[in-house]
C-alpha cells in the first residue's frame, strides 16, 4: 500500500482518488507496530492480557500501564501509542462518571465504545474546537466490561470504528494471534480456561519469555467487577501456561 | 377655574400627570394549580392527577390532565407553573429520545429520575416551577415513586402526594398506605384495588377544601402489560 | 371535632420559636365551663393573654348573668376580643368545642386572628400544620360518632398531620367532651 504514496497521505481531510483516508490507515498500521494484546470473552467474565515491552533493565516495569480500569464494571487495553491512549481512556472514564450522574446507572460497555469513538473520530476538525486532535489517535484499544447485557468485549481502531468480538488480539502478534484465537475460542469456556489460552497464545507470540513482569492480566466478572492480577496471581496463572 | 378641571373622581389632570413615574411589575411564574398522587406496590404503580388548571380564582380549563407516559413503564406527573410544565416535559422526552439513541434501550425509571434530579439542578437560580412526581416500574417489575423538589432534590418513595394539595394529601397516605401510627396493622401487602380506591377518595377530599383541585381525575395504572387509564369526576365548582 | 352528643378538641404539646423547641408540655387548650373548652394555638405569650383575658370576662359574665356561658356566648366574646385588637391584633387562632350547658348540643368554632368566626358543621382546624390537619380530618370525619370513635379519628388526624410538620408534634392532648363527662388522654406521637 506504500507504493500508492502520494499527495493524499498528508492531510486528514482528503480523500485519496480511490477513496481512502491514508493517514487513518497509517495509523491504523501504526498499532502493528504496538505490544500485542489479547481479549477474551466469556459467560463468565471477560479477561484482558497485554505483554509489557521491558526495553532496558533500568526500566521500572511497573510504570507501564496498558490496562486501565474505566469505571467499576469496565476495563481497557491499549496497544500503539501510549500517550495517545491517556487521552481516550481519560475520556471513557468521564463518559461513565457523566453517565453515572445523569442516569444513576452503569454505562453499557458499548455506549463508551462509542463515547470514545466520537473522540477518535474528531481528528481534522478546526483547531479553535475544543480537544480536537490534528491526526488519528495511535491506539487500539479493547473494552472488556460486564454490563446489563453480560460480559462483553469491544474492540475500538484509530479510524473510530468498534465491534463486539468474543476473542480479539491486536498489536505486533495479532495476526498469528487472531488466528489462533479462531481456532481455540469455543462459547462455553470457562473464565479460568480463558485466561490460561490467552497466556498461551500470548506465549507463542512473545520474543521473551513470560513472568510476572512482562505481562498484565485483569478480569471483569459480573461479580467482582474489574479486577487487575496481583504480581502472585499473575505467577500462578503463568504457572498454569508453562 | 380649577374647579372647571377637576373630573368627578376628585383629581385634576395635572395631578395625573405629575403623578411620577409608574413601575410596572413582571414575574417570570404563576401557580396554575393541580394535584398528583402516586402510589408504587407490588408489581405495580399508580398515578393519578386532576384535571384542572387554574389561575388566581378563575379556571383556565376542567379537562387538562398533568401526567405524561415517558415509556411503557414510566409516567411522570407535572403540576405547578404551566408553562414551565409543558417546557419541561418538552425537554425530558426529547433527551428521553437522545438516550434511546444513543444507548439503544429504553430509559429505566431510575434512569429518568436521576435524569429529571439533573435537568432540574441545573436550573437552581432560575427554577422550573413544578412539583414533579415519577411513577413506575423497575427492573424487577417493583412499583417505584420518585419526587422532587423544584431544584432537583429527588426522594424514592412508595407514595407521594404533590402539588396544590400536597400537604392535605401527605398525611394521609402515610397514614393509610404507609400504616403510620396504626395499631392493627393489615398484614396482607397494599392491593391494586385499594391503592386506587385511596386515591379517589383523597381526591375527593382534596377537591373539597383546595380550590386549584377539582373537576375530574386521570389515573394511570402501570403494570407489566403496560400502562391502562381511568378516570372519574369530581367536584365542578 | 363534633359526634353524637359528644364533641372533641386536640392540640400538640409543642412549644417553640420558630424551629427551636423549647418546652414539650406545653397545654393550648383551656377550660372555660365544665363542657366547654378553648384551644388558643399562636404566639404563646397571646395565648396566654387571650386566655387570660377570656377568664375574665367569662367570670364577669357568669357573676353578672348568674348563669354559664354558653359556647355560642363564648364564640361571640372571643369575636369581640380580638377585633377590638383589629389593627394590632393578638397572633393567635382560637377554636372552641363544646356542649351547649342545656341542650348538650355539641359545637365548634374557630377565629381568624381578628376574630371572624367560623361555625362549621363538622370540624375545624388551627395552627401551623392547618393544611395537613384539614386533609386528614376530611378523609377521615364522618357525622354521628360515638365518643370512643371520635377519640380514635380526632387522635388520628392530629397524630398523622402532625407527624408531617417540623414545628408540631411532641405528643397530644385530647378532650372528649360528653354531657356527663369530660376524658382527657395524652396521646404519643413521634418524638422529634
Amino acid at each position: 500500500m506504500f507504493l500508492t504514496r502520494s499527495e493524499y497521505d498528508r492531510g486528514v481531510n482528503t480523500f485519496s482518488p480511490e477513496g481512502r483516508l491514508f493517514q487513518v490507515e497509517y495509523a491504523i498500521e501504526a498499532i502493528k507496530l504496538g505490544s500485542t494484546v489479547i481479549g477474551i470473552c466469556t459467560s463468565e467474565g471477560v479477561v484482558l492480557v497485554v505483554e509489557k515491552r521491558i526495553t532496558s533493565p533500568l526500566m521500572e516495569p511497573s510504570t507501564i500501564e496498558k490496562i486501565a480500569e474505566v469505571d467499576r464494571h469496565i476495563g481497557v487495553a491499549c496497544s500503539g501509542l501510549t500517550a495517545d491512549s491517556k487521552t481516550l481512556i481519560d475520556r471513557a472514564r468521564l463518559e461513565c462518571q457523566n453517565h453515572w450522574f445523569t442516569y444513576n446507572e452503569k454505562m453499557t460497555v458499548e455506549s463508551v465504545s462509542q463515547a470514545v469513538s466520537n473522540l477518535a473520530i474528531k481528528f481534522g476538525d478546526s483547531d479553535d474546537d475544543e480537544g480536537a486532535m490534528s491526526r488519528p489517535f495511535g491506539v487500539a484499544l479493547l473494552f472488556a466490561g460486564v454490563d446489563e447485557k453480560g460480559p462483553q468485549l469491544y474492540h475500538m481502531d484509530p479510524s473510530g470504528t468498534y465491534v463486539q468480538y468474543d476473542a480479539k488480539a491486536i498489536g505486533s502478534g495479532s495476526e498469528g494471534a487472531q488466528q489462533t484465537l479462531v481456532e481455540m475460542y469455543n462459547k462455553s469456556m470457562t473464565l479460568k480456561e480463558a485466561v490460561k489460552t490467552s497466556l498461551t497464545i500470548l506465549k507463542q507470540v512473545m520474543e521473551e519469555k513470560l513472568n510476572s513482569t512482562n505481562v498484565e492480566v485483569s478480569i471483569v466478572t459480573p461479580k467482582d467487577n474489574f479486577h487487575m492480577y496481583s504480581k502472585e496471581e499473575v505467577e500462578e496463572a503463568i504457572k498454569d501456561v508453562a | 377655574m380649577a374647579m372647571s378641571l377637576m373630573r368627578p373622581g376628585g383629581f385634576s389632570y395635572s395631578e395625573l400627570a405629575n403623578a411620577g413615574p409608574v413601575q410596572h411589575h413582571f414575574s417570570p411564574y404563576t401557580d396554575n394549580g393541580g394535584s398528583i398522587v402516586a402510589v408504587a406496590g407490588k408489581g405495580f404503580a399508580l398515578i393519578a392527577s386532576d384535571t384542572r388548571l387554574s389561575t388566581g380564582y378563575s379556571i383556565l380549563t376542567r379537562d387538562q390532565p398533568k401526567l405524561y407516559d415517558l415509556n411503557s413503564n414510566t409516567v411522570l406527573g407535572c403540576s405547578g407553573c404551566w408553562c414551565d410544565v409543558l417546557s419541561e416535559t418538552r425537554l425530558i422526552e426529547a433527551r428521553m429520545k437522545l438516550y434511546k439513541h444513543e444507548h439503544q434501550k429504553e430509559m429505566s425509571p431510575g434512569a429518568v429520575a436521576q435524569m429529571l434530579a439533573t435537568i432540574l439542578y441545573s436550573r437552581r437560580f432560575f427554577p422550573y416551577y413544578v412539583s414533579n412526581v415519577v411513577a413506575g416500574l423497575d427492573a424487577n417489575g417493583q412499583g417505584v415513586v420518585y419526587s422532587y423538589d423544584p431544584v432537583g432534590h429527588c426522594d424514592q418513595n412508595l407514595f407521594h402526594a404533590g402539588g396544590s394539595s400536597g400537604a392535605l394529601l401527605q398525611p394521609l397516605l402515610d397514614n393509610q398506605i404507609g400504616l403510620l401510627n396504626m395499631e392493627i396493622k393489615p398484614t396482607e401487602p397494599l392491593t391494586l384495588e385499594r391503592a386506587k380506591g385511596i386515591i379517589k377518595d383523597v381526591f375527593i377530599s382534596a377537591a373539597e377544601r383546595d380550590i386549584y383541585t377539582g373537576d375530574g381525575i386521570l389515573l394511570k395504572i402501570i403494570t407489566k402489560d403496560g400502562i391502562t387509564q381511568e378516570s372519574m369526576k369530581l367536584r365542578h365548582d | 371535632m363534633k359526634g353524637k352528643n359528644c364533641v372533641a378538641i386536640a392540640a400538640d404539646r409543642r412549644f417553640g420559636v420558630q424551629l427551636q423547641t423549647i418546652g414539650t408540655d406545653m397545654d393550648k387548650i383551656f377550660e372555660i365551663g365544665p363542657k366547654l373548652f378553648v384551644g388558643i394555638p399562636g404566639l404563646a405569650t397571646d395565648t396566654q393573654t387571650v386566655h387570660e383575658r377570656l377568664r375574665f370576662r367569662t367570670n364577669v359574665y357568669e357573676l353578672r348573668e348568674n348563669r354559664p356561658v354558653t359556647p355560642q356566648v363564648l364564640s361571640a366574646m372571643v369575636t369581640n376580643l380580638l377585633y377590638e385588637h383589629r389593627f394590632g391584633p393578638y397572633f393567635v387562632e382560637p377554636v372552641i368545642a363544646g356542649l351547649d350547658p342545656k341542650t348538650n348540643e355539641p359545637f365548634v368554632c374557630g377565629f381568624d386572628v381578628i376574630g371572624c368566626p367560623c361555625e362549621p358543621e363538622d370540624f375545624i382546624v388551627s395552627g401551623t400544620c392547618e393544611e395537613q390537619l384539614l386533609g386528614m380530618c376530611e378523609s377521615l370525619y364522618e357525622p354521628n360518632l360515638e365518643p370512643d370513635q371520635l377519640f380514635e379519628t380526632i387522635s388520628q388526624a392530629l397524630v398523622n398531620a402532625c407527624d408531617r410538620d417540623a414545628i408540631s408534634g411532641w405528643g397530644a392532648k385530647v378532650y372528649i367532651i360528653e354531657s356527663d363527662k369530660v376524658t382527657i388522654r395524652k396521646v404519643r406521637t413521634r418524638m422529634d
